[in-house]
């Protein structure tokens, strides 16, 4: 136990987060003391004395758990130990638990955990189902119910979605670009740390007096400056998974600029790399935006402050201004990177290079830039200036444009293509291309005003939310996932389960979000846990389906653990694609590459005789090589997939 | 002379098998543009307040600003100001006497500038004792303590980076070439950056 | 695809979207609606249409190793898709603006209306009454109010589902003019409805409902002359707005 604690690991990091707390709280105690003031300050909103803690412990967690340790010798000036890449690569599955700066390791714990946090999101949305299977209350009362919907879209959004694309990006991006690793290795590491703290901080808010948070994931202001504490955590949550967003998509623009291999230029970057560097520079400078707000809110309601209090002169829809001016650009930070993802699976599935790809590039750009002009489409309501209304439709519907483009691109390169149609990534690809249109269209009808103020803050808001976001960036995820299952865990997973998985998610998904359309536009409003009774009948269909559809979340991950486990060998390159990461082992040598490759093309020349994207380091003739093993070995993915045969 | 740069990306170079050195792709070197990038956010963190001042100010408030019974210390303030802004030539001039390899010179600015800058975050916190008011009275209060606050906070970690690059310059780190004084530049960068922030913020709260 | 589009079109706008309607507004609103949908219809249909094509005709066939064909784009098509659909929402932005317009215009002899909404109660007041308030919102019919706005404590919103106009009332401090706190709408359909708030308000926010009268304006006048002798009856003051 002693030498536990010495070392840096959960052990210490536990300690540090006591020790942190313990600080904290007698920071406030003393603090208060001194100025004379009554210690425990348990007001509805305020308890500094716990508030406070809640930053210090998941602190002083960080610093035991090493997350610091070289940083503090590098600050105080001592020679720094040299890297003896001990914290590269995992052995064993405790290395997972580490503070590893490997971005293998990393993309996988990003990974996990964010699909924990999916699970537990999943969970409570069938609680919420649960209760909305019929009109009047049933299972939780008004109160808990609103700690239901706003928890389940914190985490669904803050530590799911969100960081899940950076997991995956983790990964597959440095292999991607022809890098060795991240530009700055304990930064990720760092970053992949706060986001468990985020989530545990959201969960933990149901232990506290008064409750989980309720004012809703959008937390408006002045009824968040008066909830109970629970909304602190809220604040602090979103504190810490912004920290975490803030640095990787640091740490991704600094790698995609810095580090390509000889050749890679711009123009022949992967569409993933793209998307990610769009989506960096989105978070990079819209994210900062929801961190000073939450401030606000937070100074608001354990200082007293009166931002937000509109009878000491403050003004409570500039919290509405400010969330959406990071919140909107956040909808594209969940999107884009699926954007990448799609281009991917769907250039090797299809085995055709994308159709125009640097109106592709272009369209991202366009987006990023588009997308911070529109925030006000979610106030056309709010009884904001009423001449801002008609200029922020216009840049709404304008963004279906670049998107529009984006769609009409994989649709051209479908034709003439060979459509592997039985590989599970591509499914969800294909799926994703029909749900998504769907969800955009109905974004676009929002974006007209006079259609959302009949529409705004109704079930109509809650089926486009989920069609953009569940058929949106959960199914471009689930294609990320099936895609690079080989590469990062060097197993195939079962073909035939995924087939299951898909369409039990695509029927479910659809009987749980089409009706949800007519019984907003009929009348019923979003948030809350009764309703009249001519929507009955709809809201039991609705329920049904999305038990199914929680059902086939199960498969899925039956088919993960199971094949992670026990599914046959992946060859290096199962799908025959052309990008550089896919050139290596599977999974990949713990340096990724002994030399770095050279890249000579694009990176989808599929059909191009001779075309190459890279040269791997060494000789030319080994690259060659791996290419009519595959066909060989594994069938490829034409009819028979390759992971059908293996399975449980 | 030891040369441990700012490797927090970066290994040091070593005997044993490890990663491939990167391409570097792009001329600007890993950690300028990590801390230009991190100086973006910055600035957007400081625009949400910023927008918040806008919104207190300008949309729904009625009256005088700052309203009746808030009074402004600008001359202290402005004192303060040039304080903080002749520290921003301190760190220029360390960088310069590292980049010609004089070590007197690079320490002497480097401590002028901690210890200007110390001074400006004192009188800051003096100048709250002494204002007369919290920032619990009015939004005035509220977004004065808010701006001014969120500043103050960055001057402190500047001058946690700037602790650090004194005692590495005492230590004798640091060396004329490039790669050797990333240690001084990146703080120095960060540093104009809180300077720079100061005199808008001076002038949106104090001035206009 | 035509076809497709036609028949798609024909049975979405068939479809009753919005439920009743029941305000001057309210037409205007459910034509750009199925104007929209008959848009998005045939823009889904040109999506999927090409979809189920490719899908068809291009699947592989099992053993296939090939590679597709190497094309890299097409200019034409690209700028085709870029340029139509820019056309077809400045289309809706414009057609939408003039429909905006048209439901804010304000008329002459509008009746004002005070709503004032607290957790988790609505409270109306007639100016025109003497300021009689009430928390059954009662109003003439074919005649256009001029509602203006208070919330009390954090954001709410006014929604009839019927009359399809929707407004957040937001607590103002004492400058108050920055927000847009007026709107107008004319019920034309006598009945009885449901004010919903449609903004999270806390606790009680499932249950903040209230109900909406709408008849003719000599019964209006009779309610008026009741509720004013009500009050009277009741030794005056707020108690008929059950505020207390
Ligand atoms: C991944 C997330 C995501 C994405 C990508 C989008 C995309 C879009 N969203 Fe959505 N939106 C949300 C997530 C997202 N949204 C969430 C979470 C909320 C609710 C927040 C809350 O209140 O809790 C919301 C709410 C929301 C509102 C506010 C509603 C209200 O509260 O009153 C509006 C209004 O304009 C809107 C519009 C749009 C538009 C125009 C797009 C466009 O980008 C869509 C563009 C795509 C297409 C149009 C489809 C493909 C294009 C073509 C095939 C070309 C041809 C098309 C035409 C010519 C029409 N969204
Ligand atoms: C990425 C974001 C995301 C995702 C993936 C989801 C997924 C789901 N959401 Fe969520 N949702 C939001 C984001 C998201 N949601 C947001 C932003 C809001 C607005 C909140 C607000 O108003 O503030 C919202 C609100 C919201 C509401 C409206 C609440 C209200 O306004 O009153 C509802 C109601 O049906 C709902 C349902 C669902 C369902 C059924 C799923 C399903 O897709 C979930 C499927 C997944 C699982 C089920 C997990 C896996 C399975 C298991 C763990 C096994 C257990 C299975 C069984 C018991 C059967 N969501
Ligand atoms: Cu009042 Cu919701
Ligand atoms: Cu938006």
């Amino acid at each position: 136990m002693a030498v536990a604690i010495k070392q840096p690991g959960l052990a210490r990091g536990a300690l540090g987060f006591i020790v942190g707390s313990a600080f904290g709280f007698g920071l406030v105690v003393a603090l208060r003391a001194i100025s004379g003031l009554e210690i425990f300050q348990t007001e509805q909103t305020g308890y500094p004395h716990l508030v406070v803690p809640a930053i210090t412990g998941p602190l002083g967690f960080l610093v035991g758990l090493g997350a610091f340790d070289y940083w503090f010798r590098w600050a105080a000036g001592r020679p720094t130990i040299p890297e003896d890449h001990s914290q590269h690569g995992a052995k064993s599955w405790r290395d997972y638990f580490k503070f590893n700066t490997d971005h293998k390791v990393i993309g996988i714990q990003y990974i996990v955990t964010t699909f924990f946090f999916f699970l537990v999101g999943g969970l409570i949305a069938m609680l919420i189902r649960a209760e909305l299977a019929q009109p009047g209350t049933q299972i939780v009362d008004p109160g808990v119910y609103n700690g239901l919907f706003s928890t389940h879209a914190a985490i669904m959004i803050f530590v799911f979605v969100i960081p899940v694309f950076a997991g995956i990006a983790n990964y597959v991006l440095p292999l991607m670009i022809g890098a060795p690793d991240m530009a700055f290795p304990r930064l990720n590491a760092l970053s992949f740390w706060m986001l468990p703290i985020a989530g545990i901080l959201f969960l933990s808010s149901f232990l506290v007096p008064g409750g989980a948070f309720d004012a809703g994931w959008t937390g408006y202001a002045p009824l968040s400056t008066g909830a109970p504490l629970g909304q602190s955590f809220f604040n602090l949550g979103v504190q810490f998974a912004g920290a975490s967003s803030v640095a990787t998509a640091l740490n991704f623009l600094v790698t995609i600029v810095t580090m390509r291999a000889p050749g890679m230029t711009f123009w022949r970057m992967p569409l993933l790399v793209w998307a990610n560097l769009s989506t960096s520079l989105l978070v990079v400078a819209a994210t900062p935006f929801i961190a000073g707000v939450q401030f606000m809110v937070l100074f608001d309601r354990v200082l007293h402050t009166n931002f937000f209090q509109a009878a000491f002169g403050g003004d409570v829809l500039s919290y509405q201004h400010i969330f959406w001016f990071y919140s909107h650009p956040a909808v594209y930070i969940m999107m884009l990177p699926g954007f990448g993802i799609i281009s991917e699976v769907i250039s090797t599935h299809a085995r055709k290079p994308i159709f125009g790809y640097r109106l592709m590039a272009l369209a991202l750009i366009g987006i990023v830039v588009l997308s911070y002009t529109v925030w006000a489409h979610h106030m056309f309501v709010s009884g904001m200036f009423a001449w801002l209304r008609v200029p922020m439709m216009i840049t709404t519907l304008l963004i279906a444009v670049p998107t529009g483009i984006k769609i009409f691109s994989w649709l051209a390169t479908l034709f003439n293509s060979v459509l592997h149609l039985r590989s599970t990534a591509m499914l969800f690809a294909l799926g994703f291309v029909t749900t998504f249109t769907i969800g955009g269209i109905s974004g676009v009808m929002l974006g007209m005003v006079p259609i959302d103020i009949h529409v705004s803050d109704t079930y109509f808001i809650v089926a486009h939310i989920h069609f953009v976001l569940f058929g949106g960036s959960v199914f471009t995820i689930f294609a990320g996932i099936y895609h690079w299952f080989p590469k990062m865990t060097g197993r195939m997973y079962d073909e035939k389960l995924g087939r299951v998985h898909f369409y039990l998610t695509l029927v479910g998904m659809l009987g749980t979000f089409i009706p949800m359309h007519w019984v907003g536009m009929e009348g019923m409003p979003r948030r809350v846990a009764d309703y009249a009774a001519q929507f009955g009948d709809w809201n039991l269909m609705i329920s049904i389906s999305s038990f199914l559809l929680g059902i086939a979340q199960l498969v899925f991950l039956y088919n993960m653990i199971v094949s992670w486990k026990w599914g046959p060998r992946a060859t290096a390159n199962p799908w025959r694609a052309k990008t550089i990461e896919w050139q290596v082992s599977s999974p990949p040598p713990i340096f990724n590459f002994d030399e770095i490759p050279r890249v000579v093309g694009g990176p989808y020349e599929f059909g191009v005789p001779g075309a190459r994207h890279a040269i791997m380091g060494g000789e030319e003739a080994e690259v060659r090589k791996p290419e009519p093993a595959v066909v060989g070995a594994a069938g490829g993915g034409g009819g028979g997939s390759p992971g059908e045969r293996g399975g449980p | 002379m030891e040369s441990a740069s700012v490797a927090v990306g970066q290994a040091e170079p070593h005997e044993h098998h490890g990663p491939p050195e990167a391409h570097q792709s792009s001329r600007i070197d890993r950690q300028t543009l990590g801390i230009l990038l991190f100086i973006v956010t910055e600035a957007m963190l400081f625009g949400a307040f910023f927008a918040s001042y806008f919104f207190l100010r300008v949309v729904s408030n009625e009256g005088p600003w700052p309203p009746e019974g808030f009074e402004l210390p600008v001359a202290v303030a402005g004192v303060n100001t040039a304080i903080l802004i002749s520290s921003s030539f301190t760190v220029h001039w360390a960088l310069e006497a590292t980049r010609k390899g004089n070590r007197r010179g690079m320490q002497m600015g480097l401590m002028t500038t901690w210890l200007l800058g110390s001074t400006f975050l004192f009188i800051q916190i003096n100048e709250y004792i002494h204002i007369g008011f919290s920032g619990r009275d009015g939004a005035f209060g509220s977004i004065f303590y808010g701006l001014t606050g969120l500043h103050g906070a960055h001057v402190l970690v500047g001058l946690l980076l700037l602790s650090f690059a004194n005692i590495r310059a005492w230590r004798g780190h640091f060396g004329p070439k490039a790669k050797d004084h990333l240690g001084v530049e990146v703080p120095g960068i960060y540093w104009h950056f809180v300077d720079v922030m100061w005199i808008i913020v001076f002038t949106v709260v104090y001035i206009l | 695809m035509l076809a497709l589009t036609v028949v798609g079109s024909v049975v979405l706008v068939q479809f009753d979207w919005f439920g009743d309607a029941a305000s001057e507004e309210a037409p205007p609103i459910d034509t750009l609606f199925d104007v929209m949908v008959v848009l998005s219809t045939f823009v889904f249909s040109i999506v999927m249409v090409m979809f189920g094509y490719a899908i068809w005709k291009f699947r592989a066939r099992p053993g296939d190793e090939s590679d597709g064909a190497p094309i890299h784009g097409n200019t034409k098509l690209e700028i085709a898709w870029t340029v139509i659909p820019t056309i077809i929402v400045l289309f809706g932005a414009g057609y939408s603006w003039i429909v905006l317009d048209d439901i804010e215009a304000r008329a002459d002899d509008a009746m004002p209306l005070k709503v004032t909404a607290q957790q988790f109660k609505w409270t109306f007041e007639y100016p025109e009454a003497d300021g009689l308030r009430s928390d059954e919102l009662h109003v003439p019919v074919d005649r256009q109010l001029d509602v203006q706005l208070e919330a009390l404590d954090v954001v709410h919103s006014f929604w009839v589902p019927e009359w399809r106009i929707k407004r957040d009332l937001v607590p103002a401090g004492e400058g108050g003019d920055e927000i847009d706190d007026e709107f107008v709408v004319t019920p034309n359909e006598e009945g009885t409805f449901s004010l919903v708030c449609t903004e999270l308000c806390g606790l009680g926010h499932t249950t903040m409902r209230a109900t909406v009268v709408v008849e003719s304006q000599e019964e209006f006048d009779q309610w008026l002359d009741d509720q004013a002798q009500a009050e009277a009856g009741a030794g005056g003051g707020s108690s008929a707005a059950g505020g207390t």
